[in-house]
């Protein structure tokens, strides 16, 4: 079967397929707006002529490429691609600012690679009893991890502590727009259709990154640019290599953890990795000026999600996220139900796909080793030619998400509102990490409770709800409780010298 | 240096246009789909013509979906039988409101069709849109897929009538998981509990996967939600489903009887249905054209397995009939919403 499997897959025409793939969904993840899910959707009518092998992975090829590609905007223009990318800008961007983008982007990909193909084999050799393990995320759960999620806010917060929690603040408030979870009562909508669902964190992600960015840029744009950024040619060195790896294991279980559980995908697995990164380092305060663990810990951990994600759905046909959702479609239409009954009925589909995943996972390594000297060439753009590509680019994206002007205004609000928050030093992580999981902490806790019938008890009496919990007050108060330390320490090392 | 700054000046020029344009396409936007040309339509049509250009079909759902795949799937089909292309449009935003209202207000020509589906006849009862199944001229109902009463194989119950009696000894202690407050399958449990006399603790889902999967990992205690979504783990051994609740069993779920044969309960069939709409005042020939090729369409074979493959249930309804069962659901959504303390 495994033999059949590889006869399968190692034919012209798939490997073409899988390679064509990854490579538009390098080029979808790494624009802003276009995400692995409507790659993913846009291509699912193509793949109905072909056989269920080359079909499934053509989109498997999209959705893994696009989770990578969102990181080579992220660290080249402070752009995330794709919200998974978001944690990324924080040490890519300055980074490339630098002049180490060809180094942080081989970072970037080698994690990519290698957190997606640990993954696969995490699908392959542990998926049944993940799976049953995954089913015990119930409402209580999500929300603990919503809120240990939230936590991360102290350790992103940049440079002032305070602005950091306003702006996570204000992103929680903005987050409570759209329908009530519960009782479906529209808030803050203003009678408006389009608020229904709440603000649509997209055009709000590609306003405050990249549309405040361009915005910045147009100061500057009528002044020669002589001091432009020169490219640093050296590479990652072994020894780098060497010290992220412990990052990449780290970051690459939390990834497949995180995948696999429902309603919590990339974005939040690469927020919640990049904090653990900075708990494990020796020196947390390289963090967001370009350390390359900062780099290595998202990304790991967005791809690993995709091997993750595809745990529940291969193993009980449960698709755990959108992009997942429209993969379970694709199976459909070709006669598979995915679920327990895909591996005895499909065996050799199964392996041929694990097979695919594997070397989809090496086409990022090698497609996005080979086009770096490509990619790096957007810093060599002026300004006055790369500031309105990005801008119509924006707008392009936000329109193509749901085909809707409303997000466009969204986008161009967030724009100014992200320059001005750039401009006074409010960072613009708080408010995507709260925008992410303010929606996931409130329905999560409001289901848990109608499920509980209003006792708290709920979250204190599961083993797993109680743990998050408590990471998350440890998280919170960390930086507080180092702070008092160090204050200690100071005072006793003063008292001595006395 | 002078032609230098020349240079960036028109770049900044071009900056500056671009936002204008921007500006100027959104205001475009809202006026033309806000715009109503029923003279013109009314006469430039007539029997023989149409189409004469590509059709769009509005999908008020993401790329990606089950509506958007089935209008896909149908589209492709209903090419062959118009002689012109169809161009699948994804509109979304407010639970589908949006679409609704842009296919509402298209202009009534017969090149913009909308796939509308049960919500049409839900959201305007939870007063969150006022466009109602009233703007539309129905052109073909596709789709109907059934509530069941799904619950885990290991549960204590065995059919629909143990169900039914523990649900009834112990009002308000079944968690029963829905797709979400005020969405169908909220209703249809909703319509369950009114009919049967039963007082469930409904749970909202964002959408039914979830529902089905916090149900496998016993979270809940039962869903309401369509054969499809439940097909895998009912095939599988994981959930049992112990009644269908329609007037007859469902292809997707073999062996399983309808409610009523199970308990002698009678209640409102209340799911999910797609269908094909053109705005209202689009004139009947133009109506009969689309309608002859989507009826057709939805016939073929391709279609046919296309909708088996994905466990949807295949009902096919012409104009008249279409628009009846809008109508009683329109109906049945009015009396259960403003019971349930829904509506705001």
């Amino acid at each position: 079967m495994l033999l059949q499997a590889f006869f399968d897959v190692f034919q012209f025409n798939v490997i073409g397929i899988l390679i064509l793939g990854v490579i538009s969904g390098i080029a979808i993840g790494s624009l802003p707006g276009l995400t692995a899910t409507m790659g993913v959707a846009l291509l699912l009518p193509l793949t109905f002529g072909m056989s269920a092998v080359t079909g499934v992975l053509l989109l498997i090829g999209i959705y893994f490429g696009a989770i990578y590609g969102g990181s080579i905007s992220a660290i080249l223009i402070n752009t995330p691609g794709t919200p998974s990318a978001a944690a990324t800008t924080m040490d890519g961007y300055p980074l490339a600012q630098q002049g180490h983008a060809k180094k942080a982007l081989m970072v970037s990909t080698i994690s990519s690679g290698v957190g997606g193909t640990i993954s696969v084999f995490f699908l392959i050799f542990f998926a049944p009893i993940l799976a049953d393990w995954a089913l015990e995320f119930s409402a209580a759960e999500s929300f603990a991890l919503a809120i240990f999620g939230l936590s991360i806010i102290t350790s992103i917060a940049g440079e002032s502590m305070v602005k950091g929690l306003i702006t996570g603040v204000a992103g929680l408030l903005i987050a409570t727009m759209g329908l009530d979870p519960v009782s479906g009562f529209p808030r803050f909508t203003f009678g408006e259709v389009n608020l229904m669902n709440g603000l649509n964190f997209i055009p709000v992600m590609i306003g405050l990154f990249a549309a405040s960015e361009a915005f910045k840029s147009m100061e500057s744009i009528n002044f020669q640019d002589k001091v432009k950024v020169t490219l640093n040619k050296a590479g990652l060195k072994w020894p780098e290599f060497k010290r992220i790896i412990p990052t990449i294991l780290r970051s690459t279980g939390l990834g497949t953890f995180i995948g696999m559980i429902p309603a919590a995908g990339g974005d939040v697995a690469s927020f919640v990795s990049y904090n653990e990164a900075k708990r494990f380092s020796k020196k947390p305060e390289e963090f967001g000026k370009g350390a390359l663990e900062g780099i290595s810990a998202p990304e790991a951990a967005n791809n690993a999600t995709t091997g993750g994600a595809m745990i529940p759905l291969l193993t009980l046909g449960i698709p755990g996220d959108a992009v997942t959702a429209v993969l379970l479609g694709a199976f459909l239409v070709q006669g598979l139900q995915p679920g327990p009954l895909l591996f005895q009925n499909h065996g050799e589909v199964v392996y041929a796909l694990f097979i695919g995943m594997i070397l989809a996972n090496l086409l990022i390594i090698i497609c996005g080793l080979s086009g770096i000297r490509l990619f790096v060439k957007v810093l060599d753009v002026p300004k006055k030619y790369l500031t309105p590509t990005i801008l119509v680019l924006c707008v392009i994206g936000s329109y193509a998400l749901n085909n809707n002007f409303f997000d466009v205004w969204v986008m161009m609000i967030s724009g100014i509102v992200g320059y001005f928050m750039q401009r006074y030093g409010f960072p613009a992580s708080p408010v995507i990490l709260a925008l992410i999981l303010g929606p996931m902490a409130e329905s999560n806790l409001r289901r848990a409770l109608v499920m509980s019938e209003g006792s708290y008890s709920i979250f204190f009496t599961r083993p797993i709800a109680c743990t998050l919990i408590i990471l998350a007050i440890l998280t919170l108060f960390t930086p507080l409780f180092r702070y008092l330390w160090n204050n200690h320490k100071k005072r006793k090392a003063n008292s001595e010298a006395i | 240096m002078e032609r230098g700054s020349w240079r960036k000046w028109v770049a900044s020029a071009a900056v500056v246009g671009m936002l204008a344009l921007t500006a100027c396409g959104g205001g475009g936007n809202t006026s033309s789909s806000g715009g109503d040309d029923k003279a013109s339509a009314a006469s430039s049509e007539t029997k023989t013509d149409f189409p004469k250009k590509s059709v769009n079909l509005i999908v008020p759902y993401a790329a990606g979906g089950g509506t958007d795949a089935t209008a896909r799937a149908l589209a492709k089909e209903a090419e062959k039988h118009l002689g012109q292309s169809i161009a699948v449009v994804n509109k979304t935003g407010g639970g589908g409101a949006v679409g609704f209202t842009e296919g509402a207000t298209a202009k009534p020509d017969g090149y913009t069709v909308t796939m509308v589906t049960v919500e049409l006849t839900t959201l305007h009862h939870l007063n969150l849109t006022p466009v109602t199944y009233k703007e539309f001229k129905p052109i073909a109902q596709i789709n109907f897929d059934p509530a069941t009463i799904t619950v885990r194989a290991d549960s204590p119950w065995k059919t629909a009538q143990e169900f039914i009696d523990y649900a009834k000894a112990h009002p308000g202690e079944v968690k029963v998981g829905n797709s979400g407050p005020g969405s169908i399958w909220h209703l249809s449990a909703a319509a369950l509990e009114k009919d049967a006399g039963l007082k469930f603790n409904h749970v909202p889902f964002d959408g039914a996967a979830p529902a089905v999967t916090a149900l496998l990992g016993g979270h809940i205690d039962a869903v309401p939600v369509s054969p499809a979504e439940v097909k895998a783990q009912v095939d599988a051994g994981k959930l049992r489903t112990l009644a269908i609740v329609d007037d007859k069993p469902s292809d997707a779920l073999p062996g399983v009887k309808t409610l009523e044969e199970e308990t002698g309960i009678k209640t409102t069939y209340l799911g999910p249905w797609r269908g094909v709409v053109v705005p209202k005042d689009t004139p009947d020939d133009v109506v009969q054209v689309l309608t002859d090729a989507f009826m057709k369409a939805a016939d073929e074979p391709a279609f046919k397995e296309y909708m088996n493959n994905n466990g949807l249930g295949i009902v096919i309804k012409d104009g008249a009939g279409f628009e009846k069962l809008m109508e009683e659901a329109d109906q049945s959504f009015g009396e259960l919403i403003p019971a349930l303390g829904l509506v705001k």
